[in-house]
């Protein structure tokens, strides 16, 4: 299938069998959003604002309403993806060059993902693990769901949210040995740490770019806006709810010593059948982190496409082979946490400046064209 | 196509060829359920326990035992002596002897919470004697850890030994303004174990031992459930009550000096009086008669608490949670000078099936 | 076709020959003809036994006639008693007139001595007067058909005992006496350069969708093949993903699920020559569905569903689930069971994964030999196999006791599956779980597990997506996929086949509410 459209350059719109109905765009997007950041932002954010930093995964939640936002604004305005939006406004070859910057983030996004993917099996599971094997098959993985096209993709996020949902309810082992008196008093922190954790947290959250390139994927996609901000809402719920959660159940020293806060959480958990529950949350993660990795692969692809007009069979080969030098590379902790920072902090700028800085030079050269 | 199929099929058998992982076949390690470490002279004598499957299907026990100056030796130490790999991910109950729990057990601890195969779940108990002796008996017909975990477990669940374990303990000691304790085990023959009473800490050393005939009042204070039994002594004669319900109110009243207001809903039935069954009059005597002996026996132990600068129950916890930018120095002194008012009100309304 | 007969020339060579005497014999046959008759047709047809040219004469015109046929392809009782008397007592003297004569009706006239070997070999007759170009063809064919009998892969307690035949026409009759509406197209197709079998495309106009319809269409009419053999061909030939190892098109033995197949809007391809329809655009739940379902109540059909589908999972998953925990990750075993595992395990010396393989080929075996076998020595070699293999395995501690429970039950479940190719699917898929669950654990499993939602997901039937209503997710279609809610909610047509009527009946009317004591 979808043999059309590939190999030849798709500039113009999208044909209706290959988008996806508007409600799986939230999915889409939700899926990008929990990642590996779930297993442990809540160290990250209460180094700042103690156990209220709740609430500043309430108010960073809040401001992605807005940045997507300005996304569906931008898109709307060139009817397109981002990558129009450059070189409508910037001309083929400046635009171009800053959407050759996108290739490189995701693909190093990918790679982050599934070092931080290698990381967890290790230390958790297989001591003994070869990075190089395990990042090849997944990757491998990622190249087949990518080669069945962004429904597929879609597909994947929607099933890698949907199966193993039965995760949260486990949670509410944790809740019996919970002391919520742990997050009293409340507003105990002053107005700076708690945009400090903000800060922080909003780059757990960081996954919802990806709307600026699926745009053109979705059928209507005014009808899309209200399942993806209801989508961002969940993703804000889920990560409160876990945050306090992880606060009660975890006094604050010993929240410091927990790299993986969500899995130690797991320890607590006994079924009559299951001993131990962490193996099978830990071997479930690598179904949630799967869309992750397929999205990121398949919008590097696309946008190298669309650059360098390459079929994407063959771009998303190669990106998956930069991933997998990648990941080989960083085998130590050290450097996989300056991968994430670096990451992070790119993807931050991303969101956060260039998103409403495109929007407003779209505004510009829109009025400054129509006089 | 075809290309691609080739690819696939030579990165499948690389992986099988090359992917392979450390593997723990179950019946080719050794399975340490139990973990002991005792005091012998500078050294740390460390013991493992682990369950020996005999072909009928009925089971005994081995203990490995080394000396080393870490921990970590200990393991390593023992290694060298079995003839399969012990690995730790179902230890079930880890003992201290009393000498080693005075000195601290952080480190210990530390060594448990580094290592992601060992599970929250993991019964910790202070030895009245030394832990390798309580290893080396043999109990029931499950096996010993089997014992010992059910033995902590059912007299936390149902009888009046407060809920501990590894989390707990951790997640006591961590939190600023509250002291962990654990359950105080002595190998009383070579078939029994009994839980003797208590070991309170004073952050990670044991400073004091509470008798088992107090540890009701202890579970009232620190637990939010309780099952256990408490006997009553009033003009009639002594009667057993078993809590089957409890309400707990803890109020802070005022800072300075810090006073604290503790009520306690008890609901139970009377499952015991030593003499003839008691009418409903006398019944609402055993209740006025046990309310009061909570109280006055709660704040006894509060006020031995205070006394000796240990803090269980959490006030120092309690109290930072009601105000803002709490300070932890100034606390200590203010709670030598903080003042309890426990009351307690008791609810009997049952008393067995005969009239 | 002329060459066709000149390679099998050898084998139809002895005809009607003693044979000491055959090499003479046939020059001497094939002089006789090639006198008679020189045009090439004939040469190739006479060296087949069956073929048979009887020359008449009339007694009333005095006009000889020929007549030529395939005896083993006509009713020659029809021949004898309806066909040659009148033709040798009734008056004619030309072709049009043998036609008024004749009380048969499907008599052709032509005069193209092209036509010829095709018709005969469709079982007609054909009559040649003297003197006279024209021919006619005088249709009797000779039906060789099985009668109808009770499904045997698609039983079911319940419900119609009817299963479909070898011949098409029987087929399509069983299928229009249940649905006697015009709306039912039966159109026909001939596939295969040798076996020229008739294809019957079954559908209902005005509720089918078009494109559905011309897909199908299109895709027989590419078809390349020599020969067909059966429905299962077409299956694994015009099926979206040929190297897929799910069928993309469901097969049935029953009349009645092909009818309500129909009535959903769906497309059926009927095979000349296979007791089995293909109903198509599907998806994977239907598979999972038995047509007996319709039978029961919904609660119970419902719940009936559940259990396939948890037995389907139980039994791709739970022998790589033991492979892994066992290998991999005692931590996660209760203690109790703990002691269960180890006790059985101890005696036994191979790696868990060796001990699987070996249990798994071994019903793999029963299973193949029980089918190879006629049926009553198969379930003979199944139980005693059974019984003997497994106690003897664990007895000689070549395997533990628990996986052989656990294996017996995984092989139970796999044959909860009604559609027959759909259970082999499910009994395959365990392997490549097992590796990877030997490989890398429970993370191995997930992975492998990953590769197979991608798989479907990229899976279509017909070029519609195969997980459907999972995904993409439609909810109102779940009334009739992994659930079977009660008829009064089956009012409208899947929403997957975008029908051109999506309305089955009024809901309203069918879900009429009467108060208390009405």
């Amino acid at each position: 299938m979808n043999k059309e459209g590939r190999g030849v350059m798709i500039q113009g719109p999208v044909q209706e069998r290959l988008q996806i109905s508007p409600f799986m765009a939230a999915y889409v997007i939700i899926s990008m959003q929990i990642g590996i950041g779930v297993l442990g932002f809540q160290r990250i954010i209460a180094k700042d604002a103690g156990t209220d930093a709740w609430i500043s995964v309430i108010g960073a939640g809040l401001t992605i309403h807005i940045i997507v936002w300005i996304m569906y604004k931008i898109c709307e305005t060139v009817n397109g993806d981002v990558l129009d939006a450059n070189v409508y406004l910037f001309g083929k070859i400046i635009g171009n060059s800053i959407n050759t910057l996108f290739i490189f983030y995701y693909t190093v996004t990918c790679a982050a993902v599934l070092g931080g993917l290698f990381e967890i099996i290790r230390t958790w599971m297989f001591q003994s693990l070869s990075s190089f094997w395990f990042a090849a098959v997944y990757l491998l993985l990622g190249i087949y769901i990518v080669y069945g096209g962004f429904r597929t993709v879609a597909g994947i996020s929607f099933f890698g949210l949907v199966i193993p949902f039965y995760l949260l309810f486990s949670f509410g082992f944790a809740l019996q040995y919970g002391d919520f008196t742990n997050l009293l008093p409340l507003f105990d922190h002053s107005f700076i740490q708690l945009v400090k954790s903000g800060y922080h947290m909003s780059l757990s959250y960081l996954g919802y770019g990806i709307l600026l390139f699926f745009y053109p994927f979705i059928k209507k996609p005014e009808q899309s806006k209200k399942f993806v901000h209801i989508g961002l809402l969940a993703t804000t719920f889920i990560y409160a709810a876990l945050a306090v959660i992880t606060f009660a159940y975890f006094p604050l020293g010993l929240l410091e010593k927990s790299i993986w806060a969500t899995l130690e959480m797991w320890k607590i958990v006994r079924l009559p059948i299951l001993e131990r529950f962490e193996y099978l949350g830990i071997a479930n993660w690598a179904l949630i982190l799967l869309p992750n990795i397929a999205l990121s692969l398949w919008v590097a692809s696309r946008v190298t496409k669309r650059i360098f007009h390459i079929s994407q069979k063959k771009s998303v080969i190669f990106i998956a082979l930069a991933c997998l030098i990648i990941v080989v590379l960083i085998s130590t902790r050290e450097r996989l946490n300056v991968l994430f920072d670096y990451t992070a902090l790119v993807g931050f700028a991303l969101a956060y400046v260039y998103t409403p800085l495109l929007y407003f030079s779209l505004l510009i050269k829109k009025k400054v064209k129509a006089k | 196509m075809k290309k691609s199929h080739f690819i696939v099929a030579v990165l499948f058998c690389m992986t099988i060829l090359s992917g392979c992982v450390d593997r723990k076949v179950i019946d080719d390690v050794n399975i340490a359920t139990g973990i002991g470490i005792d005091k012998s002279g500078n050294q740390f004598l460390g013991s493992i326990m682990i369950p020996v499957f005999k072909p009928d299907k009925s089971f005994g026990n081995f203990t490995f035992v080394s000396k080393g100056n870490v921990i970590r030796d200990l393991v390593s130490e023992m290694q060298k002596k079995a003839s399969q790999p012990i690995v730790s991910g179902s230890l079930d109950i880890a003992l201290f002897g009393e000498d080693v729990a005075r000195e601290g057990l952080i480190k210990t601890l530390d060594v448990f919470l580094r290592d992601p195969s060992v599970g929250a779940r993991v019964q910790l108990a202070v030895v009245d004697g030394k832990a390798v002796d309580i290893f080396k008996g043999r109990y029931g017909d499950r096996g010993n850890s089997q014992y010992l975990t059910q033995l902590l477990e059912h007299n936390m669940n149902q009888q009046n030994l407060p809920i501990t374990n590894l989390h707990r303990f951790l997640a006591n000691f961590y939190k600023r303004g509250q002291d962990p304790y654990l359950p105080m085990l002595k190998k009383s023959n070579h078939n029994l174990v009994t839980i003797t009473g208590l070991a309170l800490f004073k952050d990670e050393k044991v400073v004091d031992i509470l008798h088992e005939n107090k540890m009701f009042y202890f579970k009232l204070l620190v637990d939010n459930h309780i099952l256990g039994v408490v006997k009553v002594k009033e003009a009639h004669g002594e009667s057993t009550v078993k809590s089957i319900g409890l309400k707990k109110k803890m109020r802070l009243i005022r800072r300075d000096p810090y006073t604290f207001s503790i009520k306690i809903k008890l609901k139970g039935d009377l499952t015991e009086h030593q003499e003839r069954m008691l009418k409903e009059g006398e019944i609402r005597k055993v209740e006025k008669q046990l309310a009061k002996q909570i109280a006055r026996e709660c704040k006894m132990l509060i006020e031995d608490f205070q006394r000796k600068g240990i803090d269980p129950v959490g006030f120092g916890h309690f109290a930072k949670s009601r105000t803002r930018s709490f300070d932890f120095k100034k606390w200590n002194t203010e709670y030598k000078n903080a003042k309890f008012k426990v009351s307690a009100d008791v609810h009997l309304i049952g008393h067995g099936v005969v009239e | 076709m002329a060459n066709l007969f000149k390679s099998i020339k050898h084998i139809i060579n002895k005809k009607n020959i003693p044979t000491n005497q055959k090499d003479h014999q046939s020059s001497l046959v094939k002089r006789e003809y090639s006198k008679d008759q020189t045009e090439d047709w004939e040469k190739e047809l006479t060296k087949s036994k069956d073929y048979q040219k009887s020359y008449y004469f009339n007694q009333k015109s005095g006009k000889k006639f020929t007549l030529t046929y395939f005896s083993t392809l006509v009713e020659e009782k029809v021949m004898d008693n309806n066909a040659v008397p009148p033709l040798l007592e009734g008056e004619f003297y030309t072709i049009a007139d043998v036609k008024k004569l004749l009380p048969i009706a499907d008599v052709e006239l032509s005069n193209s001595s092209n036509d010829i070997p095709e018709m005969l070999m469709k079982g007609f007759v054909m009559l040649t007067l003297e003197g006279e170009k024209e021919f006619a063809f005088i249709s009797s064919p000779k039906q060789v058909v099985r009668s109808v009998s009770a499904p045997e892969i698609e039983f079911s307690v319940v419900g119609p005992k009817e299963a479909f035949v070898e011949a098409i026409d029987q087929n399509i009759n069983m299928i229009r006496k249940r649905l006697p509406i015009k709306e039912l197209i039966a159109e026909q197709f001939i596939v295969g350069k040798l076996s020229l079998t008739k294809v019957c495309v079954l559908y209902i106009k005005g509720i089918t969708n078009k494109e559905i319809i011309n897909t199908v269409k299109q895709r027989i009419s590419d078809l390349e093949k020599d020969e067909i053999a059966d429905s299962s061909y077409f299956t694994q030939i015009i099926s979206d993903n040929g190297n897929s190892p799910f069928p993309q098109l469901l097969d049935t033995e029953r009349p009645d699920r092909v009818t309500s197949s129909l009535a959903e809007g769906k497309v059926i391809i009927l095979v000349d020559g296979s007791p089995h329809a293909l109903i198509g655009p599907t998806s994977l739940t239907e598979f999972f569905n038995s047509f007996e379902d319709y039978f029961l109540n919904w609660i119970l059909a419902t719940f009936i569903r559940l259990i396939r589908l948890f037995s389907v999972i139980f039994s791709i998953m739970v022998t790589p689930l033991y492979v892994a925990v066992v290998t991999y990750h005692y931590q996660m075993i209760p203690k109790d069971l703990l002691i269960t595992l180890v006790t059985s395990r101890r005696v036994v010396p191979f790696p868990p994964i060796l001990e699987v393989l070996f249990l798994e080929v071994t019903i793999e075996l029963l299973r193949e030999a029980g089918a190879r076998l006629p049926t009553k020595v198969g379930q003979t070699i199944g139980i005693v196999g059974g019984i003997v293999l497994g106690t003897a395995s664990v007895e000689a501690g070549l395997t533990s006791n628990v996986l052989l429970i656990l294996i017996a039950l995984a092989a139970l479940a796999s044959f909860t599956t009604p559609v027959y190719q759909m259970s082999n699917t499910i009994r395959i898929l365990r392997f490549p779980f097992l590796i990877m669950a030997e490989i890398w654990g429970l993370v191995g499993i997930t992975i492998a597990f990953c590769f197979l939602l991608t798989h479907l997901l990229r899976l279509t039937s017909l070029g519609f997506p195969f997980m459907e209503p999972v995904f993409p997710l439609r909810v109102k279609d779940f009334k009739d996929a992994l659930f079977r809610l009660p008829f009064k909610s089956q009012a409208k047509r899947p929403q997957f086949l975008r029908t051109k009527d999506s309305t089955r009946f009024s809901k309203e009317k069918a879900n009429k509410k009467k108060d208390i004591d009405e």
